[in-house]
C-alpha cells in the first residue's frame, strides 16, 4: 500500500529522519570536479527516497540530510544548495505520483522508467539552478565562477543519478515484483 | 542515547545554558544579516563579536580546528578560482579598475582582489556562531527548541531521529565497505582504477540501503508501540522553559535585524571598496 502523500505517520517521520541521517553521512564521499564542487554519490540516495517514499519525504530528508553534512564537515550551511538537495529529491519523487507506480509493490512499467529519468533530468538541472541563483543574489558571487561550477555539478550529479541512482531504483522494484510473484505450486 | 551528543561538547557556559530555540533564532538572523552586506567594515565587526562569543563558550579550540581548516581551505580554494576565472569581476562592482598581476590572458586587479577578500571575510561571518551552535546545543534539546518555534512535533522529531542515527549509520556504511574489500573490492586508492573503485562503491549502495529500511521498519514498529503520534501534542523530557534572560536575547536578535536592515537601506548599501 502506498500511504498518503500528506498524512504523517510513525513511518514519515522515521523515514524522514533515517534518509536524512543516511544522506548526510555519505555526503561526504566526493571526488573534486570543480572549485568547490564535488561528484558526490549520495545523489543517488535522493532518487531513491523519492522514488521510494514520494516527493514530501525526499525533499525534507534531502533538505535536513544536506544541513547535517554541512553542519559536520564545514562548519557553515550553505543553505542555497541544501534547499537544491531538497528541491532534486522532490522532483525524483514525483514518479511517486504515477498512478499505477509502486516500488514497495515491485509495479513499474517501462514509460514509468521514462518518466523517473525526465524526472531527474529536469529536477537537477532547476535546483543547481535555484542554487547557482541564490548565490549569486546572495553571497554575490561572480556569474561565470557559479556558471562552471553549477555546470559541472549538474553533469557529475546526472551521471550518478543515472549510473547508481536510476539502476538501484530498478533493482529494488525487481526484487519486490519477484516476492509478489509467487504462485501456488500445484 | 550516548550516542545523540554527535558534536555536542558539555559545559556549563552562558551559551551551553542558553534555550535551543533562542540560539537558533541568533543563528537564523546572524546569517540573514550576513547575507544581507557584501561589507568588509561589517563582516569585520560581527566576526570579533562572533569570536569572543565563542571564546565565552570554552568549547576546546582541539575540537573546532578541523572545522575551521575546513572551511578555510574552501574559501581559499573558491578565491583562488574566483580570482583565476574572472579576474576583473570586482570592477563590475566599483566602475574602477586597477589592473595588479598579469596572468597571461587576463590580468587579476586590486578591485577583484578586495572583493575576493571581502567574500572570504562574509564566509568566515558564517562560522563562529554555527560553531558555536553545534558544539554547545544538545540534539536532543534542539528537538524540544524546534517543536517550541512552532515546527510540527513529527517533523521536530525526524530532524532528532536524523542526529541520531549518523553514527549507527556511519558504522553500518563503514562495516559494509570493510566486508566489501574483504571480497577484494576496495574503495580506497590502490585498490584499482577510479572507474573500478567507483564500480565498488555502487555494490555498497543496495547493503546499505537494505539495512536503512530495516532500520526504519524497527525504530518505527518501536515508536508506534509506545503511542508516538497519537496525540496532537507532545513534551520533550529534555524541554526546558525559558528564562528572562532568554526572552532578552531573542530580543536583541530581532533588533540586530532591524539594524542590520537599517544599515543596508542607509550606510553600507553595497560592496565597500575603500581605494576607487
Amino acid at each position: 500500500m502506498k500511504s498518503s502523500l500528506w498524512k504523517w505517520n510513525t513511518r514519515t517521520v522515521v523515514t524522514i529522519g533515517i534518509g536524512g541521517a543516511l544522506y548526510g553521512a555519505t555526503s561526504w564521499i566526493g571526488i573534486p570536479i570543480a572549485p568547490d564542487t564535488q561528484l558526490r554519490p549520495a545523489i543517488a540516495l535522493l532518487a531513491i527516497f523519492g522514488a521510494l517514499f514520494g516527493p514530501i519525504v525526499g525533499f525534507i530528508a534531502g533538505f535536513i540530510g544536506h544541513v547535517i553534512n554541512d553542519l559536520i564537515t564545514s562548519g557553515t550551511v550553505w543553505w542555497g544548495w541544501a534547499l537544491g538537495s531538497g528541491i532534486t529529491a522532490a522532483f525524483m519523487g514525483l514518479i511517486y505520483l504515477a498512478k499505477d507506480f509502486n516500488a514497495q509493490e515491485g509495479q513499474m512499467k517501462k514509460n514509468h522508467v521514462a518518466w523517473f529519468v525526465v524526472y531527474g533530468i529536469v529536477g537537477i538541472f532547476v535546483s543547481l539552478a535555484f542554487s547557482g541563483y541564490f548565490d549569486i543574489l546572495v553571497m554575490g558571487e561572480p556569474n561565470d565562477k557559479i556558471a562552471i561550477q553549477v555546470i559541472s555539478a549538474g553533469l557529475a550529479n546526472l551521471a550518478v543519478f543515472l549510473i547508481l541512482g536510476l539502476p538501484a531504483v530498478l533493482a529494488y522494484v525487481k526484487r519486490n515484483r519477484n516476492n509478489s510473484n509467487l504462485s501456488v505450486d500445484r | 542515547m550516548s550516542q545523540a551528543s554527535g558534536l555536542y561538547v558539555a559545559g556549563d557556559s552562558f551559551f551551553h545554558r542558553m534555550d535551543g530555540a533562542v540560539k537558533l533564532i541568533l543563528l537564523l538572523i546572524w546569517t540573514v544579516v550576513t547575507f544581507l552586506f557584501m561589507d568588509l567594515r561589517v563582516f569585520a565587526v560581527m566576526l570579533a563579536v562572533g569570536v569572543s562569543m565563542l571564546l565565552l563558550a570554552r568549547v576546546p579550540f582541539r575540537k573546532m580546528a578541523l572545522l575551521f581548516w575546513a572551511l578555510t581551505i574552501f574559501t581559499v580554494v573558491n578565491s583562488v578560482f574566483i580570482l583565476l576565472i574572472t579576474p576583473r569581476f570586482g570592477t563590475t562592482l566599483t566602475e574602477s579598475d586597477t589592473p595588479l598581476i598579469p596572468l597571461g590572458y587576463d590580468t587579476v586587479n586590486t578591485e577583484t582582489l578586495f572583493y575576493v577578500l571581502t567574500l572570504s571575510f562574509k564566509y568566515l561571518t558564517l562560522l563562529p556562531i554555527t560553531l558555536l551552535f553545534i558544539f554547545t546545543t544538545h540534539p536532543s534539546r534542539f528537538a524540544a527548541s524546534l517543536h517550541k518555534l512552532g515546527v510540527s512535533y513529527k517533523l521536530a522529531y525526524a530532524v532528532s531521529i536524523a542526529f541520531r542515527y549518523i553514527p549507527d549509520l556511519t558504522k553500518e556504511f563503514r562495516t559494509i565497505l570493510n566486508a566489501l574489500q574483504m571480497r577484494g573490492l576496495g574503495i580506497s586508492r590502490g585498490d584499482g582504477t577510479l572507474l573500478q573503485r567507483a564500480r565498488n562503491l555502487t555494490q555498497a549502495v543496495v547493503p546499505l540501503l537494505q539495512s536503512s529500511l530495516q532500520h526504519i521498519e524497527s525504530v518505527s514498529d518501536a515508536m508506534d508501540l509506545r503511542g508516538f503520534g497519537t496525540k496532537p501534542q507532545r513534551t520533550w523530557y529534555m524541554g526546558k522553559v525559558m528564562t528572562e534572560g532568554d526572552k532578552l536575547i531573542a530580543l536583541l536578535c530581532v533588533i540586530l535585524l532591524a539594524v542590520g536592515i537599517w544599515l543596508k537601506r542607509s550606510l553600507f548599501p553595497g560592496f565597500w571598496y575603500p581605494f576607487g
